[in-house]
C-alpha cells in the first residue's frame, strides 16, 4: 500500500475524533512552546553573560595582589599591598605578549563643585585605560602620559558623576574638589552602566601618578601599591601574557613556589568560561523543565493512541478481515501519532516564537529563537510521535481479527 | 468432473480452556466445489462460526488439512493469509461491519486500497459494484444514512469488488426483516451465477433452502450433507 494511501487512512482516524485529536496536540504544543521558550531564554542569558563580558574589553588580563591575612583569617584576594605600580610598569616594558598596561587604584572620597556634593569613587590609572576598558570619554579626553609625568590635577568623570555635580552645565574645563584637592575636569565618560558589582559610571579618573602624590599617599614599603593590574595581551597571546606576567612577578616578588604567589592572575578566558558553565547550567535546567513537559505530551499521545486503538478495536477486526496487513494497520496508528504530534510540534514552534517575541519586547529581556532549537523541537516532536504511537499501534496490529470483530 | 475451491480434511480446532481441551471442530473434512452454493446449518455453539473462520483464513486450524484455491493454508503467515483474505475470499456479515466514518463508496473501496490498486481504477470496480447490488444512486451516503437492507448491499458490495473466488456470509439476513431478507437473498443467487462460490451460515430454514447443498453441523461436527438441488452454474 502506498504512503499517500496510508497517511490518507491515518488522517481520517483524526478527523473522526476532532476534539479529541485536538487536545492531545494541545499537550505537544504546549511542550514544544516552552522547549523554544525556555531555549530562547537560555540563549539570551548566554550571549547577554558573553557582551558583558566582552564589554569588560577583550584579551583582558587581570592582576590582583594576594590575600592579606591577619591573624590567619585571610582579608579576601586583592587586599594585601604586595602589587606596586613598579611591578605594572614593569610588565609593560618586559612582556612581549602585553600590549597595553593599566594600573589601577581606587579609594572612595567626598567631591564637590560649588553648592553640589557627592561621594564617589576616585580610580587613578593610566592613560591606556579607555583602550584596555573599552571604555572612552564622550566629550574632552582622557589624560595622556604627559599629565601621568607631570603628575598634572585633571580629572575625567563618569556620567553619574557629571549628573551629580554639573546637572544643567558642561563640566569640561571647570573645576573640582577632591577630599578638598582641586582638579580640573578635561573630560566625561560615555554612558557604560553597571558591571558586574560597580557602577562604572560613578567614578572620576585621575592619573594614578597624581592620585599618589595628592589622595592616595605612600603604604607600602616597597613602593606605590595598586589594587589591580589591568594587561591586554595581543591578540592570541593571551597564554603567552599570563606566562610572562606570573613569571615575571614571580621573580620580582622572589617567589620561589607557586603556592608562594603573593599575586592572582584571572584572563578573560576565566571569566568567559565562569559565565559560560553558568549560563550552561541555567539553559541546563530550563531545557530540562521543558523536556518534562514534552514527556508529559507524548504520553498524553499513547495515552490517546490506546484509547483509540481499544475503541476502534472493531474498525480494525473489519480492516484486517478485508485484507489489511500487518503493516498496514501498525502504519495506521503510527502515523496518526506522527501527525499528531508533528502538528504540535509545528504550532509549538510558531507559539514558542511568538512566546519570545514578547518576553524579549514585554520582559525587556534577550530572549533568541536559534535555527537549532527549532530543528531540534521538530525532530524531538517527530521522535515523540513514533516513540509514544509505536506501543499502541503495535498493540493494534497484533489483534486478533477474530476477537476484534467480536468486540461490540 | 468440478475443481474444489475449499478442501478440508481432518481438522480439528481446540481452544485450551481449563484442563479439558475444547474441540470447536472435531476431525471434520468437507470439500467444496467451484461455483457452489452451500448452507452451513447448526445450532449455537454447533462449530459453524469457528467453520466458517477457518474457510476465509481469519483462523488457522489445531491439526489437519486445508487446502484453498489449491494452496496449503497451514504454511501462509499473517500476512499472507491477509493478502488471501484480499483477493480470494469476500465477508459479508450479519452486523454488515461498515466503517462509520466512511460513505458508501469509500467502504467499498477499502479492499482495493489494500490490494494496492490505482485510485481511479478503484472507484471505476467500486461503482460498478455497487451498480451490482443496486446502490449506484447512494454512493456517498454513510452507513447511518442507510437502511439496514442497503448497508447490507454496501457490505455485499465490499466483499465482492475485489473479485473473489468464495464469498463468505455469516447470517447475513439475521439482521433483516423478511421482505429486504428475500432481496439479499436474490442477490446472492445473482452472484452464484456468475460464478461466486457462495458459502453460508444461517440458522433460517427458509435461507438454507435457496443454497444447492445443507450441511448440518453439531458439537464440531458434520452431522448432515445433501445435496438440494444440482449446481446452477455448472461449468461447461
Amino acid at each position: 500500500m502506498g504512503a499517500r494511501e496510508l497517511f490518507k487512512i491515518a488522517w481520517q482516524g483524526i478527523l473522526s475524533n476532532k476534539l479529541r485529536s485536538s487536545l492531545t496536540v494541545l499537550g505537544i504544543v504546549i511542550g514544544i512552546a516552552s522547549v523554544i521558550t525556555l531555549m530562547g531564554i537560555g540563549e539570551g542569558a548566554k550571549k547577554e553573560a558573553e557582551k558583558q563580558v566582552q564589554s569588560l574589553g577583550v584579551n583582558l588580563i587581570y592582576v590582583r595582589p594576594g590575600a592579606a591575612s591577619n591573624a590567619s583569617i585571610s582579608q579576601g584576594q586583592g587586599t594585601a599591598p604586595t602589587l606596586t605600580y613598579e611591578d605594572a610598569k614593569a610588565i609593560k616594558e618586559t612582556c612581549p605578549s602585553v600590549d597595553e598596561v593599566a594600573a589601577q587604584y581606587n579609594s572612595a572620597f567626598q567631591v564637590q563643585r560649588g553648592e553640589y556634593n557627592t561621594s564617589t569613587t576616585v580610580l587613578g590609572t593610566d592613560p591606556a585605560y579607555p583602550e584596555v576598558r573599552n571604555f572612552h570619554p564622550a566629550r574632552g579626553r582622557f589624560f595622556n602620559a604627559d599629565d601621568i609625568k607631570e603628575c598634572r590635577r585633571v580629572c575625567t568623570i563618569g556620567d553619574t558623576v557629571r549628573e551629580d555635580l554639573f546637572p544643567d552645565e558642561s563640566p569640561v574645563g571647570k573645576q573640582i574638589l577632591i577630599r578638598g584637592e582641586l582638579f580640573q575636569v578635561i573630560g566625561v565618560m560615555e554612558k557604560k552602566g553597571a558591571n558586574q558589582m560597580t557602577d562604572m559610571d560613578d567614578q572620576i579618573f585621575i592619573p594614578i601618578t597624581t592620585g599618589y602624590s595628592t589622595l592616595f599617599g605612600l603604604n607600602t614599603v616597597t613602593g606605590q601599591a595598586v589594587k589591580m593590574v589591568l594587561a591586554r595581551a595581543k591578540d592570541g597571546q593571551d597564554l603567552q601574557a599570563q606566562f610572562q606576567i606570573t613569571n615575571l612577578l614571580r621573580l620580582r616578588h622572589g617567589v620561589k613556589t607557586p603556592d608562594q604567589d603573593d599575586f592572582q592572575i584571572r584572563t578573560q578566558m576565566d571569566i568567559m568560561q565562569t559565565a559560560q558553565s553558568i549560563t550552561g547550567v541555567f539553559s541546563l535546567l530550563l531545557g530540562a523543565t521543558a523536556g518534562i513537559s514534552l514527556v508529559v505530551g507524548g504520553i498524553g499521545i499513547m495515552n490517546i493512541m490506546l484509547v483509540s486503538v481499544t475503541e476502534r478495536t472493531r474498525e480494525i477486526g473489519i480492516r484486517k478481515a478485508i485484507g489489511a496487513k500487518f503493516g498496514d494497520i501498525l502504519w495506521q496508528f503510527v502515523l496518526e501519532a506522527i501527525i499528531l504530534s508533528l502538528t504540535g510540534g509545528l504550532l509549538g514552534i510558531t507559539l514558542g516564537m511568538i512566546g519570545s517575541d514578547w518576553i524579549g519586547r514585554f520582559a525587556k529581556w534577550t530572549c533568541i529563537v536559534t535555527p537549532f532549537s527549532i530543528i531540534l523541537a521538530f525532530a524531538v516532536s517527530l521522535a515523540i510521535g513514533l516513540f509514544f504511537g509505536i506501543y499502541p499501534a503495535r498493540k493494534a496490529a497484533l489483534l486478533d481479527p477474530i476477537v476484534a470483530l467480536r468486540t461490540e | 468432473m468440478v475443481e474444489n475451491v475449499v478442501e478440508l480434511s481432518a481438522i480439528n480446532r481446540v481452544y485450551e480452556m481449563g484442563e479439558e481441551p475444547l474441540y470447536a471442530l472435531k476431525d471434520l473434512t468437507l470439500s467444496i466445489e467451484n461455483g457452489d452454493y452451500v448452507a452451513i446449518m447448526g445450532q449455537s455453539g454447533s462449530g459453524k462460526s469457528t467453520l466458517m473462520n477457518l474457510i476465509g483464513c481469519l483462523d488457522r486450524p489445531t491439526s489437519g488439512r486445508y487446502i484453498l484455491n489449491h494452496k496449503d493454508v497451514f504454511e501462509l503467515n499473517d500476512d499472507e493469509l491477509a493478502s488471501i483474505r484480499n483477493t480470494t475470499i469476500g465477508f459479508v456479515f450479519q452486523q454488515f461491519n461498515l466503517l462509520s466514518s466512511m460513505t458508501a463508496i469509500e467502504n467499498v473501496m477499502l479492499p482495493l486500497v489494500y490490494a494496492g490498486v490505482e485510485k481511479e481504477q478503484r472507484i471505476m470496480r467500486a461503482q460498478f459494484a455497487l451498480q451490482q447490488v443496486g446502490l449506484d444512486q447512494r454512493m456517498y451516503h454513510r452507513p447511518t444514512q442507510l437502511s439496514g437492507g442497503q448497508q447490507q448491499r454496501v457490505s455485499i458490495a465490499r466483499a465482492i469488488v475485489n473479485k473473489p473466488r468464495i464469498l463468505l456470509a455469516d447470517e447475513p439476513t439475521g439482521a433483516l426483516d423478511s421482505h429486504t431478507a428475500t432481496e439479499i437473498m436474490a442477490l446472492f443467487d445473482e452472484l452464484v451465477e456468475q460464478g461466486i462460490t457462495v458459502i453460508l451460515v444461517t440458522h433460517d430454514g427458509e435461507v438454507a433452502n435457496r443454497a444447492c447443498r445443507i450441511v448440518r453441523m453439531r458439537d464440531g461436527q458434520i452431522t448432515s450433507d445433501s445435496r438440494i438441488r444440482s449446481q446452477k452454474n455448472t461449468p461447461a
